[in-house]
């Protein structure tokens, strides 16, 4: 029905035998990450309200507000980035603006899990925090 | 050069290990120029080395059905039929090592004995890839044989002997590949069965049947049979430079001729996709064998009449 | 039925493709039983990807769910999503902007591509066609830098929410995808050439696995799959959803049924997508990104049927008025694939088996299900518990 050659990918192939071939030599050569690339989540304090719908429509829990004073907006936030599916829910779902996802900070294998856990805010904020969850826990144990 | 200490030939050079170093060499080359046609990177330099010593670092698994003596003499075997066959072929531009009467049949069979061995240790293994594996092998080798053996013996029949020296001496430098042109070809196409290459690698199909005839195979035997499937590639060139592009005496000319052929076998090897095994025998029984057989009458012809 | 060594009765033999092959590029389990090197018989034994995603959707909210369901599948990740959000909008009565159904279309057609792009390659290395493989798959890296610029993600883009879309088109994104999409054409062209001339390829997919368009319609195929043996059956043009009816497509159908013809319908709708992709950044129309979508869904149940690379793809969502949805049901289209190919392997070489399995284009991660085990004098339905228990029990013996 149709004519039938045979070697009909010799062009290319000749082709790429004189091209510089196609493989990107990572780490060699890295390429630059695009501007909307959804890499590490940063948040902003100064923007925050504490109302916590981030931490609530995150599919995989990664996320953890601790709201300590809402009027003084002293707010702690936990970020587990080994859990996190970089979906950017927690951006859409902020009105204020507070959270983004950094395109430049994507290269986040680690040999540790403890490294993997972040938590933001003010380090007085956080001492404070963490001591109330501990305290917590001891209550219920 | 009978005045080399046989051992030495049969060990060192120009058999034995540099046989096998410039098998290892020429593999290389295959998958580095194959890469490059696929506009890929490719191994480096010491890929081929460094496979062989991680596979003969590699622990030994016997099939439990299998008999183990088999197993493990089948690729000794396979390689000593390969390094055997070295000593017949002229390599490198010197003469062959040993020459007798008939070796053009002892080399080919030689080459042969290394797909059976390959047979009968995918049999030996008792998998069921291994069993379409064998039977795949097996078609293959009585298909490509009859032609291979007729493409060879169009200049052992001009120059009326099977003697591969003596076929070297009548052609006395001239080029024969373009006075049998047909032979040629069909010799080049039936030596890329011999070694199982694309478009006939229905035996090792790694999508249909895992590994072919040598699934189970590890550690040590699958080394030596990688290592004899190399010798192959270099013995099989040379056979096909001695007897068709003029016996040479110059090593480099002689290493460009296997270069170019290796050149034009990986280029038909990438531009063709894999055939099935009932389309590579009706292939080979139909065209092949009828080509050479139509060359040899013409030449036969020829040299009788014309002449 | 099979001990260590391969079954032998009567010259028959039992291959097991799966679940570890290099055939397949996710596991699952076949079984051909072959005579020499003909197929007598074919069974499938499914479930090697089954993660309990339908599971997790009822205990995660509506908007928590949108993800699970995006990650049943890599490639056609974003008709899954779109297809939950086109469910979840009807219960809610919500409609998305048209600017959002619109960039909805483009991101489903670029995802089409690449997903045919993928096929492509993969179809080529059963057949040990390499060559094809290679350079299909580095021109696949093209659609996926665009991909990459306008969502953000390679696979599993996320260009969802409830209620329309996360990214819109800049102009510099615009360019990009068309100066990519010129590209990908040219290539395209070269690769339809290659598809239906090349001796030796064609040699592999002339006459293997014909399946006439009865046979077709019997076995209840969908996708590319039945539009190859003439079955005109394309959601996009029978039931438009999100912005196809504005942006016709035109079904492309073949009436060679076998192998061959399943490749070019491929080929042929790459083409189509091309022209559609340049419909949609040619007029794309201005509003607003996304509806406003209430938290709690009023109760009912929805259906959507959707159009994915490899068929049709359903969608069931039942709301109880809460924030959770009560039951989500999903049928992918390799499962009505599946059974065709267990049907046409008979009497085929075991060579073109893995040809024919390649050739419904297999997504073997959407079409696992749980299966109901029937025991003895037990319930009829387990609970988690009872699952959990058995799994433990049964390493336990």
């Amino acid at each position: 029905m149709s004519v039938t050659k045979i070697g009909t990918m010799f062009g290319d192939v000749v082709n790429g035998l004189f091209k510089k071939p196609a493989t990107n030599l990572y780490p060699f050569e890295r390429r630059e990450a695009p501007e909307r690339l959804r890499g590490h989540v940063v948040w902003d304090a100064s923007l925050c309200t504490g109302c916590g719908l981030c931490a609530k429509d995150c599919p995989s829990n990664a996320l953890d507000m601790i709201v300590l004073d809402r009027k003084a907006k002293r707010f702690v936030m936990r970020y587990r980035l080994d859990q996190c599916t970089y979906c950017a829910q927690c951006a859409t779902s902020c009105r204020q603006g507070a959270i983004s996802l950094a395109y430049d900070q994507w290269e986040l294998a680690a040999l540790t899990r403890e490294s993997f856990l972040s938590i933001y805010g003010d380090p007085d904020d956080i001492a404070e925090a963490l001591a109330a969850e501990a305290g917590e826990q001891t209550d219920e144990a | 050069m009978t005045e080399l200490n046989p051992i030495i030939a049969l060990m060192f050079f120009p058999g034995g290990i540099f046989v096998m170093l410039l098998g290892l060499l020429y593999v290389w080359i295959n998958r580095k120029l194959r890469a490059r046609l696929q506009n890929r990177v490719g191994p480096r330099w010491f890929q081929p080395i460094a496979d062989l010593f991680k596979l003969l670092s590699k622990e030994e698994i016997i099939p439990e059905d299998a008999n183990p003596t088999l197993f493990v003499v089948l690729p000794v075997l396979a390689l000593a039929g390969v390094l055997t066959a070295a000593l017949y072929v002229p390599i490198l531009g010197m003469k062959a090592v040993h020459s007798v009467p008939g070796d053009l049949i002892i080399t080919v069979y030689l080459l042969s004995l290394v797909t059976m061995c390959i047979g009968l240790a995918g049999a030996n293994s008792t998998g069921r890839f291994s069993l379409v594996g064998v039977t795949r092998t097996l078609t293959q080798l009585f298909s490509y044989e009859a032609p291979f053996l007729l493409a060879l013996l169009s200049p052992a029949i001009m120059a009326g002997t099977w003697q591969i020296s003596e076929i070297v001496d009548y052609a006395g430098g001239r080029w024969l590949m373009f006075t049998h042109p047909i032979s040629f070809i069909i010799a080049i196409v039936a030596l890329m069965g011999k070694l199982e290459m694309p478009p006939f690698d229905a035996p090792e199909a790694e999508t249909e049947i895992v590994g072919g005839a040598l699934t189970e195979y590890n550690g040590r035997g699958l080394a030596l049979f990688k290592l004899s499937h190399a010798a192959e590639m270099v013995i099989g060139f040379a056979l096909v430079t001695a007897l068709f592009m003029g016996g040479t005496t110059n090593p480099l000319l002689w290493a460009v001729q296997t270069l170019v052929l290796l050149l034009v076998v990986t280029l038909i090897e990438v531009l063709m996709a894999r055939m099935r095994i009932d389309q590579t025998v009706g292939l080979w029984w139909r065209y092949g064998s009828v080509l050479a057989i139509v060359q040899i009458i013409v030449l036969v012809v020829w040299q009788r009449i014309v002449l | 039925m099979n001990n260590g060594n391969g079954n032998k009765i009567a010259n028959k033999f039992v291959v097991p493709i799966g679940p570890q092959h290099p055939a397949l590029k996710e596991p699952e389990h076949f079984e051909f039983t072959v005579d020499g090197e003909t197929v007598i018989d074919a069974t499938a034994r499914l479930g090697y990807a089954h993660r309990g995603i339908e599971k997790t959707a009822e205990s995660r909210t509506f908007v928590q769910t949108l993800y699970m369901m995006e990650r049943v599948c890599g490639i056609c990740s974003h008709v899954h999503a779109t297809a939950f959000s086109l469910c979840v909008e009807k219960l809610a009565e919500v409609e998305a902007p048209p600017r959002a159904q619109a960039i909805r279309v483009l991101v489903a057609e670029l995802e089409r591509i690449h997903s045919h792009l993928l096929w492509l390659g993969v179809g080529a290395h059963e057949a040990g066609f390499d060559a094809l493989f290679m350079y299909s798959w580095r021109d696949r890296e093209v659609v996926m830098d665009i991909l990459e610029a306008l969502t953000g993600n390679r696979v599993n883009y996320s260009a969802n929410v409830l209620g329309g879309v996360k990214c819109d088109v800049t102009d510099a994104i615009r360019d990009q995808i068309l100066t990519g999409i010129d590209y990908l054409e040219e290539r395209t062209h070269h690769y339809y050439d290659v598809v239906t001339t090349d001796a030796a390829f064609l040699q592999r997919t002339r006459g293997v696995g014909t399946m006439t368009k009865e046979q077709a319609m019997r076995l209840g195929v969908v996708g590319p799959t039945a539009r190859g043996s003439g079955v005109e059956q394309d959601l996009r043009v029978d039931a438009p959803y999100a912005a196809y009816d504005i942006f016709r497509v035109n079904r492309v159908v073949e009436q060679g049924g076998d192998l061959e013809a399943r490749f070019i319908v491929r080929v042929k709708e790459l083409f189509e997508s091309y022209r559609i992709i340049r419909e949609v950044l040619d007029n794309l129309p201005e509003g607003e990104l996304t509806a406003r979508m209430p938290r709690r869904i009023k109760e009912g149940e929805a259906i959507t049927r959707v159009e994915a690379p490899r068929g049709e793809l359903f969608y069931y969502v039942r709301s109880n008025g809460t924030d959770m949805p009560d039951r989500v049901k999903v049928r992918t289209p390799t499962i009505p694939n599946m059974a065709s190919v267990l049907h046409l392997a008979i009497g085929h070489q075991l060579a073109d088996v893995p040809m024919i399995l390649a050739g419904i284009d297999p997504c073997f991660s959407c079409n696992d299900r749980s299966v109901r085990l029937k025991s003895a004098g037990g319930d009829d339905v387990w609970t988690w518990e009872k699952l959990r228990k058995y799994g433990i029990d049964y390493y336990n013996d």
